[in-house]
């Protein structure tokens, strides 16, 4: 793509038969002795005006085109914005909340299921209560039996001879009952060892609880703050390309504008042609006018044929001497 | 398919804004810079719709549409003038000669794109 300088440049290239052009030719310069001999310099306007139009054709062609493109990418830009990053950090922030939840749901679903362990240590103390009083009676039953012996021994010592069997089977109850004694309390103190540790087990478990209940806490605030910011920085992302996208629409539509007043470069160059061909036919019949009448006759014939070549409403109200710079606004008429 | 469109119109600018409009909303654009060159392309593929400047040299707007209006192929082809005419007598005489629309110059390229799809499809 050529720099603005090398542009300007192309735009006037130093050929010398440009030179030639500026410079009116001797031949006709040396005619230029009367009225119709002035004739002679039209072709020469009319070459410059050739030369103008042409270069400004190029020159608003280049632009069009350049304008064109710029419209075409700001509409890729556009329709990239839309599709691309403001709907996937939308997303994205939709996705992440949901996974974070997610972990805060399973942290309360681990406290619960700790909970209802402590909730069943705490039953299994119950039945260790009833295991010590049971033991406690296993105790006091070995300690009757053994008073039931001591009393059976008494009477078998006072029954002489005839008791000494019945001694022997005092003694044997009276031991019995001691071992049920011993048993009973071996019972009640490994209960006791076993009530022990649950109520241990029991505390841990509700301190291990009370900290991750803090835990679970302050995780789920942090959580919520970090989503907060993500929210935050989404929503002005969101804004920014909002902002973005308007003023990309604003610039397209004043690029459309610019391509659209660019045209006028043709109703110019229809206009400009048109004076050249009239230049041309004047210097024509110019030359062949022979007295003041014929030439009169033939300029109002002239003007009445160029009256019927315009194409514009500028070009009418010019001829006619009216002075408009207004034009025609774009219309379409469907037959 | 894309939809394939004769493009004729002497000023370059024009066809260049109109050729680069069309092309981007996915149409196939033949172009020529008067109805002579216009006629020609009509000798190559299938064309679905022709817009059409009315002042041209060689051959103008309205003998190059009263031309392809006599062209078995293309008698029921949509025609658009796209013209900086906007005199009612010079419109008149394109309806005669079978155009479906006029259009100003100059114009919005979005409003071309609009009367290209609404003839384009019927």
């Amino acid at each position: 793509m050529p720099r603005c300088k090398e542009a300007v440049d192309d735009m006037h290239p130093s050929d010398p038969t440009d030179l030639d052009i500026l410079e009116p030719a001797p031949t006709a310069a040396s005619q230029a002795s009367s009225p119709h001999a002035y004739l002679s310099l039209l072709p020469i306007w009319s070459r410059q005006i050739e030369t103008s139009r042409s270069q400004t054709e190029e020159a608003i062609v280049a632009l069009s085109e350049r304008f064109s493109g710029i419209v075409q990418r700001i509409d890729a830009a556009l329709s990239s914005h839309v599709q691309g990053s403001q709907g996937d950090a939308a997303a994205e922030a939709a996705r992440s909340k949901g996974d974070l939840a997610m972990v805060i749901d399973a942290l309360r679903a681990i406290q619960q299921n700790r909970n209802q362990l402590v909730e069943q240590i705490r039953g299994l103390m119950a039945y260790t209560e009833e295991l010590h009083k049971m033991a406690t009676e296993v105790d006091q039953i070995g300690f009757r039996t053994n008073m039931l012996s001591l009393n059976a021994a008494i009477e078998a010592a006072h029954a002489g001879e005839a008791g000494k069997g019945f001694a022997v089977v005092a003694h044997e109850v009276r031991s019995l009952s001691n071992a049920a004694r011993d048993m009973g309390k071996q019972i009640s103190k490994k209960v006791g060892l076993i009530n022990d540790s649950l109520n241990r087990i029991g505390k841990t478990n509700e301190e291990v609880a009370a900290r991750d209940d803090a835990a679970v806490q302050t995780s789920d605030e942090r959580i919520r703050s970090v989503l907060a910011r993500f929210e935050e920085s989404t929503a002005a992302l969101s804004e920014s390309a909002a902002r973005s996208r308007t003023e990309s629409s604003a610039i397209k539509d004043e690029i459309c504008d610019s391509l659209v007043q660019l045209q006028f470069q043709d109703r110019v160059s229809q206009i400009l042609a048109n004076v050249m061909r009239s230049m041309e036919d004047v210097a024509q019949e110019g030359q062949r006018a022979g007295t003041a009448a014929e030439a009169e006759a033939q300029a109002r014939e002239h003007a009445e044929k160029m009256m019927s070549t315009y194409a514009t409403r500028e070009q009418r109200l010019n001829h006619e001497g009216i002075q408009t710079t207004a034009v025609e606004q774009s219309a379409v008429t469907f037959f | 398919m894309a939809k394939r469109i004769l493009l004729v119109d002497d000023s370059a600018s024009v066809r260049t804004v109109a050729g680069i409009a069309l092309r981007g909303a996915g149409y196939e654009v033949i172009e020529a810079s008067n109805g002579q060159e216009g006629l020609e392309r009509l000798a190559g593929d299938k064309v679905h719709l022709i817009i059409s400047d009315v002042n041209m040299p060689v051959l103008d707007g309205i003998g190059f549409l009263k031309e392809v209006k006599k062209h078995p192929s293309y008698k029921f082809t949509p025609v658009i003038m796209l013209t900086t005419e906007a005199g009612e007598d010079k419109k008149q005489e394109g309806r005669a000669a079978g155009a479906k629309a006029w259009i100003t110059k100059p114009f919005q390229p979005a409003v071309m794109l609009e009367a290209v799809s609404k003839l384009v499809m019927a």
